[in-house]
């Protein structure tokens, strides 16, 4: 009994819905190191910059991202750690 | 000589007056004239929260300021960062290697059309509602 259920399960993970890169697909938006609560959303909480394969993020704008995420933590408007974070 | 496009961010300390804060945005953004630079915007941000503590403090003043100027300028601009003790943290990026007045400035007044009309629109809005 449990046999189908688990191929229903299965077969449903494959359909995952395909993540647009969402500077792409929103063209005035930038990367920019001055906008922490954008680049929020693309750190863990622990204050890891996210892996493209889970936000979706274009190679091209990974790497903006990514330097842009790096001088924001030198400017202390991210957190390089969750330890050291006020709060 | 040579103008480039720089963008330069400092983290003032929290305890400073306005009055002291205008001073270190009046003494920065004259270095950069002293050095025939030109500013094109200067944006200062309210008291904000810091991620992480800055010399104890959990929170400051942000400044970023948009210039052109030729490449000495940076130096001498690091150096009085350093010196000064209002200074907490201090970034200069350059945005390009050619510096155009014009072109720079139009990112400023759009912006700021901008606001106007989703102000505008907003206003709008509101009278239809009314």
């Amino acid at each position: 009994m449990q046999r189908p259920q688990q191929n229903r399960y299965k077969r449903r993970r494959i359909y995952v819905r395909r993540k647009v890169c969402r500077f792409c697909a929103d063209k005035t938006l930038v990367a920019d190191y001055k906008q922490p609560e954008l680049l929020k959303g693309f750190i863990t909480e622990r204050g890891k910059i996210l892996p493209r394969r889970v936000t979706g993020t274009c190679a091209k704008h990974q790497r903006r991202l990514t330097n842009a995420i790096k001088k924001a933590r030198i400017m202390a408007l991210l957190p390089f750690t969750s330890g050291h974070a006020i709060e | 000589m040579k103008l480039r496009h720089y963008e330069t961010m400092f983290l003032l300390h929290p305890d400073l007056s306005n009055e002291d804060r205008e001073n270190a945005i009046e003494k920065f953004t004259n270095i950069i004239k002293d050095g025939s630079g030109e500013i094109v915007n200067v944006d200062p941000w309210p008291l904000r929260k810091l991620a992480y503590k800055v010399q104890k403090q959990t929170q400051g003043y942000y400044v970023v300021i948009d210039f052109g100027a030729p490449g000495d300028v940076i130096q001498e601009l690091t150096r009085n960062y350093r010196l000064d003790e209002r200074v907490m943290k201090f970034m200069t990026t350059k945005l390009d290697d050619e510096f155009d007045a014009a072109e720079a400035a139009k990112k400023y007044a759009n912006k700021g059309e901008a606001e106007a009309q989703t102000e505008s629109d907003s206003a709008e809005s509101e009278g239809k509602e009314e």
